[in-house]
């Protein structure tokens, strides 16, 4: 699972320009999939249909987001330095001194304006990336130009690092629960969906092609297990992290329900999530057409949206798990 | 005309946070069996009742969608210490009027329906000037008067908590109690219905109490998608004139519903209520909404190919506190108007709406 990882994790996605990772996907679950497809937004569409005889079965969503947050270039100074914007939420307090790499292979390191108040953190107009060129003539990227943060994958043990864990993680356990599910009962569609950084478009759209009965999202959470950080109840490593609620979305009872009679079922760990802010795909999936009973599973993770997103590797395979788990059996909602 | 107000007063002692809208619903689906030829829950939970209109048309029949949002704001578990509960919102809730309020929690893990109280600690226990004036909600607490052990075999992260004050009637004909946003639009919709059954009307009404507009406007957004109504209105509540709320925010309370006119409703809809109103002498305010209506209204207008949508509200003071207080006759004279709406609405009455 650790080598798929850190491809996943070390290529490049920002939101709008998902190609690679799309090929990426792509080679991993064609030969899993009954039936590929790329939509009109990029989404990929992964089916795999019921098995036969099956009764009553229910079609089901799963979403996992190939983006990742990023950066794109607003204009090009004289002297060749490149001032950008965000693709996403990016925090200017997690830019200074990083490396980004533009879709042409150039690389740039985040330098600051001097300040005179150097205890505060300026915002995205007082950066720049510096890709090492001395006028705008021979600078390698232009306006428009998007680039994506690096920073190579990191194996810890138990806690994996990476710069886009948010949500290459969910887009590994959908891989991974795709390969374990010998047989379902159920019309099975993983979208691996796109721009789910900048407002989960591609969920929006997928979900309302598919036309799910029900589904769900599997994201990264927060975590509330590091020095200073309280008020929310989910630790690394104590199980995926069933959502009840987030920021943007309150998760379907029903759909709750499901889980975690699962999970108990089969003595898998999990935690209830209450986040306060931020959402998921799931967020656009209930919304569309006449409504879409959902939820989310989420893979705890800490100092997301920075280039150092952590996780443990036991709430992904018990994620695993779980969604097999789910997809095994008839359900009824 | 029957009284309303027992029927106001159970729903409103009730709980049905956004998300969680079954035991009210319960209640609205039991009163209005007999007033709708057809009645079902959508896939988000909202209720839609149909009352078939008498036009006969070659298709189908043109329907008038009248939302009013079921589900009410409350608060939800986030972490419990030593036996205190901590709470998050759902909706927007002013934490400044929180300490003090009964409130139901329901312990997911007991399947029990807990009585609490919110509490604020004592000024010592808070960080350095944090214990004078209005406290945030992240010192306050609710106890149940359980053990810790006792709290944590019943409750978990995640369990929702309903205001549980009194519905009261007080002078000047007014109710006082949680969740009349927008459980007073139901009951007004419920008036309309019992109404119509001695009226007869050409065109199909959806009666629909929806879910999530707290939160998402989802339950609206997904029941107008479903239904596809040729026109719809939002009822729901409005700024009542009094303690803060003065200006053109604000509408006197007993007298009348208030019509609104901005980009969410369309002006034709809008001319037809004021006429309608005038011919049955309802009194009305007209109410400015320069941008959204912060209503269904928002949602239903945008569904789809977009729908013709008007917004009709009832003046409440104390907005989303657990002591709302509305009059009892606005809510019926708002019912009425609706019925009054629907039985003006002719065959060929789409071929009328048009934009100057």
């Amino acid at each position: 699972m650790k080598p798929l990882l850190k491809t996943l994790t070390e290529t490049f996605s920002p939101s709008g320009y998902e190609d690679e990772i799309r090929k990426v996907i792509t080679k991993e679950v064609k030969p899993l999939a009954d039936e590929v497809r790329v939509d009109a937004l990029g989404n990929l569409i992964v089916r795999k249909k019921p098995a036969k005889g099956a009764k009553d079965p229910k079609k089901i969503m799963i979403a996992a987001h190939m983006d990742e947050i990023g950066v794109m270039v607003t204009h090009v100074d004289s002297n060749g330095f490149v001032r950008f914007t965000g693709i996403g939420g990016v925090y200017p307090r997690n830019l200074p001194g990083g490396h980004v790499r533009f879709a042409n292979g150039v690389s740039g390191v985040i330098g600051l304006e001097p300040t005179n108040q150097p205890a505060e953190i300026p915002p995205l107009s007082k950066m720049f990336i510096d890709v090492g060129a001395s006028d705008k003539k021979n600078c390698p990227v232009k306006t428009g130009d998007v680039a994506g943060f690096e920073r190579s994958f990191l194996d810890l043990g138990d806690k994996l690092v990476a710069k886009s864990m948010d949500d290459r993680i969910g887009c590994l356990v959908a891989i991974e629960a795709l390969r374990a599910l010998k047989s379902t009962p159920h019309d099975v569609y993983f979208v691996f969906t796109t721009q789910e950084e900048i407002g989960t478009r591609g969920a929006q759209t997928s979900a309302y092609g598919i036309d799910p009965d029900l589904g769900f999202s599997i994201d990264v959470t927060g975590w509330g297990d590091t020095p200073g950080q309280k008020d929310f109840e989910v630790a690394l490593g104590k199980g995926p992290a069933i959502k009840i609620r987030d920021g943007g979305m309150l998760s379907d009872p029903r759909i709750v329900d499901w889980m975690i009679r699962t999970a108990e079922k089969g003595k898998l760990p999990y935690q209830r999530e209450v986040l306060l802010g931020g959402t998921t795909d799931a967020h656009a999936m209930q919304l569309v057409r006449g409504g879409v009973p959902v939820g989310c599973i989420s893979i705890p993770c800490r100092y997301v949206h920075t280039p150092a997103e952590m996780v443990d590797i036991n709430d992904v395979t018990n994620a695993v798990k779980l969604i097999v788990a789910m997809l095994s059996n008839p359900v009824s909602i | 005309m029957t009284d309303i107000l027992p029927f106001f007063k159970s729903i409103i002692s009730v709980s049905g946070l956004s998300g969680y809208e079954t035991p009210v619903a319960t209640l609205i689906e039991q009163k209005w069996t007999p007033l709708v030829d057809e009645l079902s829950r959508s896939k988000l939970g909202s209720l839609h009742g149909l009352k078939k209109g008498s036009v006969s048309v070659k298709g189908s029949r043109p329907s008038v969608l009248i939302a009013t949002h079921m589900d009410a704001i409350g608060l939800m578990v986030t972490r419990i210490v030593d036996g205190f509960i901590y709470v998050t919102y759902i909706g927007g809730i002013d934490p400044r009027v929180l300490p003090g309020t009964p409130v139901i929690v329901h312990a997911s893990k007991s399947g029990e329906e807990l009585y609490g109280v919110v509490v604020m600690p004592h000024t010592n226990l808070l960080p350095e000037g944090e214990g004078t004036g209005a406290m945030s909600l992240k010192y306050l607490m609710i106890d149940t008067g359980l053990t810790a052990g006792e709290v944590s075999k019943r409750v978990s992260v995640g369990d929702v908590v309903a205001f549980n004050t009194e519905a009261t009637e007080i002078a000047g004909g007014c109710v006082s109690g949680h969740s009349i946003d927008n459980r007073a639009s139901v009951t007004a919709l419920t008036v309309c219905l019992e109404e119509l059954q001695s009226k007869s009307h050409l065109w199909d009404v959806w009666a629909v109490t929806s879910t999530q507009e707290e939160t998402s406007l989802g339950g609206a957004q997904t029941s107008a998608f479903q239904i596809r109504p040729t026109i719809a209105i939002a009822v729901d509540v409005t700024f009542g004139k009094g303690t803060g709320v003065q200006g053109w925010e604000g509408h006197e309370l007993g007298k009348g519903p208030t019509l609104g006119i901005g980009p969410t409703i369309h002006p034709f809809l809008h001319k037809q209520f004021k006429e309608v109103a005038e011919k049955v002498e309802i009194p009305f305010a007209v109410e400015p909404m320069p941008s959204h209506s912060s209503t269904d209204g928002d949602a239903l207008q945008l569904t789809a190919e977009g729908v013709p949508t008007m917004v009709v509200s009832i003046p409440m003071r104390y907005m989303h506190t657990p002591v709302e207080m509305i009059s009892i006759k606005d809510i019926q004279r708002t019912g009425r108007l609706l019925a009054e709406f629907v039985v003006s609405l002719e065959a060929d009455f789409m071929t009328k709406i048009a934009w100057d």
